[in-house]
């Protein structure tokens, strides 16, 4: 055997891997999408170690949901440089972790040293690790899957020679294991110890006879009996370790179940249909790999690894995800929809690693080398060589930068405002809920003691508002759809229930949703954040309700992880010591006996692997192919089409204006005059969801499309159809441009005057509560009619509303069911079907309809679409006979501009065709219709509205279309005023007092007198949202 | 075995049966005497209570109970002849009674009640509240202002002490005395009939109050009246037209708050409510909305919904443009309208809407377009993917001028 020197590959491995690695987790890690959530669990620990009862997020949880090691070591690092420098160090002991792991695992797979060194420099670069470090920032997994890999020599020389010193050297490293993650053990007893046990037994049997060939079943068969002692105590101490070290996280799962809604996950897709999902979760762990995966089955399905090769086939096709039907099947549909598919192919990459060195080794300086060189010549085998290591590289970099190109969170955002506003003036005695942060959302948690109702780990999620959807955080609602805005809007809709006051809005999409539901801007950040806040929220009481556990296992849980870490340190260090200074002469392990030499490449695998490639190379090339057809912008009217709405979308007008026919001479400076004088919901709020083209008449040169196009925007589904006419010139397809409206107003300039209002808070500065004189009387409101009726099968109620104060008033209304035996049935806020903010003496309709959790009930399909105005009514046990209503005034002084005019209105075959004009000096951004219809003796029946999809600019028009409802169906329940209240007293004392002769008339006078079906008068109220208010 | 184990219970036993602890001492209870001779004091006076006893021993307690809990103290040490015992502080600065207990071995030796008073002289805070902060004009609404004086100590001062209350109204400032009954004193400042601002205080011994401030808003407002303007009576889709109400005032003849939510509700020649809105400045509400483009006849009348209403004003638009030219070309696809040409026989301000509507042979709808003028004319083209070549019924508005036509439409135009 050769001396053993310093394996100068490893070295290189840790400096390149180090300096690699580590200086490119300073600008990857943190827009990772986990690694900050471990920030916030650190912080937890930081500062609270053993109390795992976590009041930040979600109204409360337990960290005993995830295993604790990685947290508990940045949060101890906190303590020296803060959290981030905890978690990059713990980033940097992960990457030496991984780095050597995949060096012992190789050495112990291949016995050679030369090529462990080749593992450990692969390792480095592996698109897998590259993955899962700087996008995925999974540093838990990472850590847990490094000391396995470590660990993994020790339990097979504990199986083969059966030393107590590697039974303990293992156990500890498999402890440290466990407490860093919980799923890396539990599956990497199936995937990678199972089949190590095999190999270890496969290796004792070699060992007795000759030859490989020699080795029989029988042989086999009897080794492992003779090894099975130790099998048995090494699964049994190791069942032992995965339920004693995380005991409290077992308990807590039994105690907790998830009980939520699966979320849907981008590994469990099939992947020729996303294909994106099949580029994250496929193509790049894969990388290379995947023009070696012949050799790597032939290599692992060898007498020696068939264990692996078994366990490598079994997690290749795992990490296939949706893409076959194999997973499922052999998963079974609860674990498939729980696990995240991702995983297998990350320890299917890992495992390749060994086999993959040894191509390596074997392609620069072994057998291959020679194969090739002999077969194709010198320069091919240099050609080939360099290829592999061009493209391993190129994954890299590809991997590297996808955060960069194709960011997967919004720009970071300065926290410091928002700490410095949620620590002022008591502003954290209330919830808040950010918007648009991203994964950002952990980072301003762990700052702050103020408490969110939202979270970003969806499985400790307790709202049944959250866990009956498959949302992961109400902060990024509007990706998911339906369920994500419906949730949304419940949380706004009814924030005193979570006395949810402050929301941090970094993304305007949702801003109209919030001024719907009655929300009102409080500031502008210096950051940008747009702070939203909601009147009549109660603070946050002194005691909240907490999930306590038995002290020992707040003991064990704090003291098991870090115990686990120092003994494993303990027993080890004197090996490691040995191991990295050679200070004293250790035998060689039994398997570097086994290093094979590796002489003859089997010639017909290197065919069959040339012929692989090529096959991966044409479904490469076909699938650029098909990306390249797709996305030509002009090369198809279909593709124009696209582009164009496209554009239009992420409203880059530059590039839609480049596909409007040049012979229009339209110049830039017009189009993007005529595209964004445009406001409204469709083209500030409004992401296109789907497209329907329909080509047809399409000639040699010129075509017609018809565009049917679904809008998401945060109030409703847009649908719009468009015609366009397309022409081709020079073989490039061009859009003819539409009209636009040639309105103008009458005046250049025009005065206008109004009342305007300031309330100054707290005019007294003092750190106790605001001075009682400082204190404004909330204004008096009067319940003018309410009704509980039942229409299409749902209960309501209608009702019209009066601030009958001299000041302006924010409105709040909350309306309870009760059954005949008074017995509450449900409640719910009014919200976006009233004006929630009142000038004096103005009065609005307001509806009332009762949510129910949307699709509480599991069993209930789910709707595969987006839909924002998804309803779901709640679902009554019993008749609801009586209500009550409790609304509350409080003094308003934004959001009150009243300028906008009726101007037209006439009935036509398609409805009522109107004109909306501002005759103020803002410009309304959605302007939205509440249209309330009334019996003949002028009683309110029904509330309903409209947004109009366009806004109304300063003396403009705007056009609507509204089709009146038939109500000829509608039922009235009950009605009357006995149980109305306004700021907590009898609504009946207010209005006789405050309007004791009131005309009561007046209702129907302003009302159009319109026979249609199941009424007689209607009446348009116009509420306008202001997007940017001057 | 067994030895290890008797030797260790009998040492248990032993140690249970030490003398030391048992031992109930069946003295006979000393005699005392109370000593002190004042049973009343002013808040914030030092208190001492002194006993008499013929038996020093040391666990002389005294029990001491007020409204605000209960306290054991300790005899002063200095004092050994007589029992002495100094009440602290936060017990003898709260005034009304304290009950006192002489304690010996949980038996009670002497019991009795000491009074404190307010310190009334020491010096008096006045705490007060003033609320609701805005009332209404008229005869039954109403400030309350409470007023509770206490001495240094934060003790209410007795009932019947006397709080003078000051008042001020535009020029009219009034000063009333009342008395305190049940800690404080209240007095109601009545709405007046002028809005406006009330500054009220109060004095109790000597100190002063701040100023606390109701506002008196106007009443309901009564009925009022109002005027329509315009630069021109044509009806032509591009001036505003401004509804202007009189002063409103409420029944007392305040003028209403400003903010004021004033309706217009106009109802067009074809019984279409309409509505345009004012907030008051001074009582003056204005509204504006557009002209309608063709000729009407708006009849308009505001509201302050349940409290008031105006008259109704009327206002007669005239037709702006007589008539407008309709041209058919390429294949009667291209349909060129205007030029229009409004009362002076100026081109028509940009932005008239013109509305085609199209219908089959039999009559069927079969959808609309709209567009609007831009330099007195605009053309709508009819693509044949949007109309296959047949014959169609043309109907086309535009300020209020309604066109027939019948064509054929044909050909392919698509360059």
């Amino acid at each position: 055997m050769a001396k053993k020197n310093t394996n100068t590959l490893l070295i290189l491995a840790l400096i390149v891997g180090l300096a690699f690695h580590g200086s490119a987790i300073f600008f990857t890690l943190e827009s990772t999408y986990d690694a900050l959530i471990h920030l916030f669990f650190a912080d937890h620990y930081a500062s609270s170690w053993f109390d795992p009862w976590e009041y930040r997020w979600y109204t409360g949880f337990t960290v005993q949901s995830y295993p604790p090691l990685v947290h508990q070591l940045i949060g101890l690092l906190s303590y020296i440089g803060g959290l981030k420098f905890g978690m990059y160090t713990v980033a940097l002991i992960a990457i030496v972790l991984f780095i050597t792991g995949a060096y012992r695992f190789t050495l112990l797979m291949t016995g050679s040293r030369r090529i462990a060194g080749y593992g450990a420099v692969l390792a480095v670069f592996s698109s897998t690790f590259v993955e899962t470090l700087h996008i995925f920032g999974q540093l838990p997994s990472i850590s847990a899957l490094s000391i396995l890999l470590h660990s993994m020599t020790e339990i097979y020389l504990w199986i083969k020679t059966g030393k107590t010193r590697y039974f303990i050297t293992s156990a500890t490293m498999l402890a440290v294991t466990v407490t860093s993650h919980h799923v890396t053990p539990l599956f990497g007893m199936v995937f990678f110890i199972a089949p190590l046990m095999g190999m270890a037994v496969m290796d004792a049997a070699r060992e007795k006879v000759e030859s490989y060939k020699k080795l029989t079943f029988r042989v086999f068969w009897g080794t492992t009996l003779q090894h099975f002692w130790r099998i048995v105590k090494f699964g049994f101490t190791a069942i032992f370790l995965l339920v004693f070290c995380i005991f409290p996280y077992w308990y807590n799962s039994k105690r907790n179940p998830i009980t939520q809604v699966a979320i849907p996950h981008g590994s469990r897709d099939n992947f020729l249909e996303i294909t994106s999902s099949g580029l994250v979760f496929f193509i790049i762990p894969w990388g290379i790999l995947l023009f070696i995966l012949p050799y790597f089955f032939y290599r692992y399905f060898s007498k020696r690894y068939v264990f692996f090769g078994l366990s490598f086939a079994l997690l290749t096709i795992l990490g296939t995800g949706g893409t076959t039907p194999i997973p499922l099947m052999m998963l079974g549909e609860m674990a498939f929809n729980i696990l995240t598919l991702d995983r297998f192919t990350l320890w299917a990459t890992i495992m390749a690693l060994p086999i993959f060195a040894e191509f390596a080794y074997r392609m620069v300086e072994g057998d291959l080398k020679v194969l090739i060189q002999k077969r194709f010549g010198a320069v091919y085998h240099r050609v080939l060589g360099g290829l592999i290591a061009g493209g391993m590289l190129f994954m890299v970099v590809f991997t590297m930068t996808l955060g960069y190109f194709r960011p997967s969170q919004p720009a970071k955002i300065k926290m410091l405002p928002i700490v410095n506003f949620l620590g002022a003036d008591s502003h954290d005695s209330w919830r808040y809920l950010p918007l648009g942060f991203g994964d950002q959302m952990a980072w301003l948690s762990a700052q702050t003691r103020a408490m969110t109702v939202d979270g970003n780990y969806h499985s400790a999620r307790r709202l049944p508002e959250l866990t009956t959807r498959a949302i992961e955080r109400i902060e990024n609602s509007k990706f998911r759809g339906v369920e994500g805005i419906g949730s949304l809007q419940q949380f706004l809709t009814v924030p005193e229930k979570y006395n949810l006051k402050y929301i941090f809005s970094n993304d305007k999409f949702y801003d109209p949703i919030l001024y719907y539901c009655g929300w009102q801007r409080l500031q502008q950040l210096e950051n940008g954040i747009m702070v939203w806040e909601k009147l009549n929220v109660a603070p946050i009481p002194q005691i909240m309700p907490k999930q306590d556990v038995p002290t020992i296992m707040k003991v064990m849980w704090g003291i098991i992880p870090l115990t686990t870490v120092l003994l494993a340190i303990f027993v080890n260090i004197q090996m490691i010591w040995v191991r990295l200074l050679k200070s004293k002469k250790i035998p060689a392990h039994s398997f570097t006996k086994l290093e094979l030499p590796y002489n003859k490449f089997p010639s017909r695998l290197l065919t069959f692997s040339h012929w692989w490639a090529l096959l991966i190379l044409i479904c490469l090339g076909y699938g650029m192919y098909i990306f390249y057809v797709k996305n030509v912008t002009q090369l198809s009217p279909n593709n124009l089409v696209e582009s164009y709405y496209d554009a239009l979308d992420f409203k880059e007008f530059s590039r839609a204006h480049s596909y409007i026919d040049p012979d229009e001479n339209i110049d830039i400076a017009q189009y993007m005059l005529e595209v964004s004088v445009t406001d409204g919901i469709l083209s500030s709020y409004a992401k296109l969801d789907s497209l329907g083209i329909e080509i047809y008449d399409k000639t040699e040169n010129s075509a017609k499309a018809k565009v049917a196009t679904r809008w998401i925007t945060p109030l409703e589904n847009v649908f719009n159809n468009d015609h366009h006419e397309l022409v081709k010139r020079n073989n490039k397809w061009y859009l003819k441009s539409s009209k636009v409206d040639n309105d103008i107003p009458p005046d250049q300039l025009f005065t206008a005057n109004g009342t305007t209002y300031y309330n100054h808070g707290r005019r007294k500065i003092t750190t106790q509560e605001t001075y009682h004189e400082d204190v404004l009387k909330q204004p008096v409101l009067e319940i003018l009619s309410a009704k509980l009726v039942k229409y299409k099968g749902q209960y309501s109620i209608v009702g019209e509303l009066q601030n009958v104060d001299n000041t302006p008033a924010d409105i709040v209304i909350k309306a309870t069911l009760y059954n005949d035996k008074n017995k509450e049935l449900a409640n719910y806020n009014a919200k976006h079907q009233i004006k929630h903010k009142l000038m004096p003496k103005e009065t609005t309709t307001f509806k009332i309809n009762f949510e129910g959790i949307a699709w509480s009930s599991t069993k209930d399909t789910l709707p595969p679409t987006f839909n924002p105005d998804e309803f779901t009514p709640v679902s009554f046990e019993e008749q609801p006979t009586k209500f009550n209503l409790q609304s509350a005034g409080n003094v308003a002084n934004t959001d009150l501009y009243k300028h906008v005019a009726l101007q037209d209105l006439e009935y036509t075959e398609q409805g009522f065709n109107g004109v909306l004009f501002n005759s103020g000096v803002q410009e309304v951004t959605i302007p939205q219709l509440i249209i309330s219809y009334y019996d003949v003796d002028g009683e309110l029946l029904w509330v309903d509205h409209k947004f109009v999809t366009e806004g109304v600019r300063i003396q403009r028009k705007q056009f609507f279309n509204y089709k009146p409802l038939e109500l000829d169906s509608l039922k009235i329940i009950t009605s009357g005023l006995e149980n109305c209240f306004v700021n907590g007293s009898p609504n009946k004392a207010i209005a006789d007092k405050i309007f004791p002769n009131r005309i009561l008339k007046h209702g129907r006078q302003q009302a159009y007198p319109f026979k249609g079906k199941g009424y007689e008068y209607l009446k348009f109220e116009i509420n306008s949202y202001i997007g940017n208010p001057k | 075995m067994r030895t290890k184990i008797l030797i260790i219970l009998s040492l248990v036993l032993l140690s249970c049966s030490s003398n030391k602890e048992e031992q109930p001492k069946k003295t006979n209870p000393p005699n005392i005497t109370f000593t002190t001779v004042m049973n009343t004091s002013i808040a914030g006076e030092a208190i001492t209570l002194n006993f008499k006893t013929n038996l020093l021993i040391a666990n002389y307690k005294l029990q001491v109970k007020n409204a605000y809990g209960t306290i054991l103290l300790n005899p002063d040490k200095s004092a050994t002849e007589n029992i002495t015992f100094t009440i602290p502080k936060n017990f003898t600065r709260i005034a009304g009674p304290f009950r006192w207990k002489l304690l010996v071995n949980s038996e009670t030796l002497d019991k009795g009640t000491h009074v404190i008073a307010t310190n009334a002289p020491k010096a008096t805070y006045v705490e007060s509240y003033f609320g609701p902060r805005s009332i209404t004009a008229g005869y039954n609404d109403f400030s309350m202002l409470t007023i509770s004086p206490t001495d240094a100590y934060d003790n209410p001062l007795d009932n019947g002490t006397e709080v003078t209350v000051k008042y001020q109204f535009l020029e009219n400032i009034d000063e009333s005395k009342i008395t305190t009954e049940s800690f404080v004193a209240w007095y109601n400042v009545a709405s007046t009939l002028t809005s406006g601002r009330i500054l009220v205080t109060s004095e109790c011994n000597g100190t002063a109050s701040k100023e606390l401030t109701t506002i008196v808003y106007p009443s309901n407002a009564v009925n009022f009246s109002i005027s329509a303007a315009s630069a021109h009576n044509f009806a032509d889709g591009n001036q505003i037209i401004t509804f202007t109400s009189d002063i409103i005032k409420d029944e007392f003849g305040n003028i209403v708050t400003n903010g004021t939510l004033v309706t217009f509700v106009i109802k067009n020649e074809k019984d279409a409510y309409l509505y345009t809105i004012g907030t008051t400045l001074n009582g003056i509400a204005i509204a504006k909305t557009l002209h309608p483009d063709k000729a009407s006849k708006w009849e308009i009348q505001a509201f302050i919904t349940g409290a008031a209403e105006s008259n109704t004003t009327k206002f007669v638009f005239k037709p702006a443009i007589k008539d407008y030219p309709v041209h058919f070309s390429q294949g009667n696809r291209n349909i060129d309208i205007g030029p229009f040409e409004s009362f002076m026989k100026q081109l028509i301000p940009d932005g008239l809407l013109v509305q085609l509507d199209i219908y089959d042979e039999e009559g069927m709808f079969i959808e609309s377009k709209k567009t609007t003028t831009k330099d007195g004319v605009c053309t709508i083209f009819l693509g044949e993917y949007f109309l296959p070549d047949g014959d169609y019924v043309f109907k086309l508005t535009a300020a209020g001028i309604t066109k027939e036509f019948t064509k054929t439409i044909y050909g392919d135009t698509i360059k």
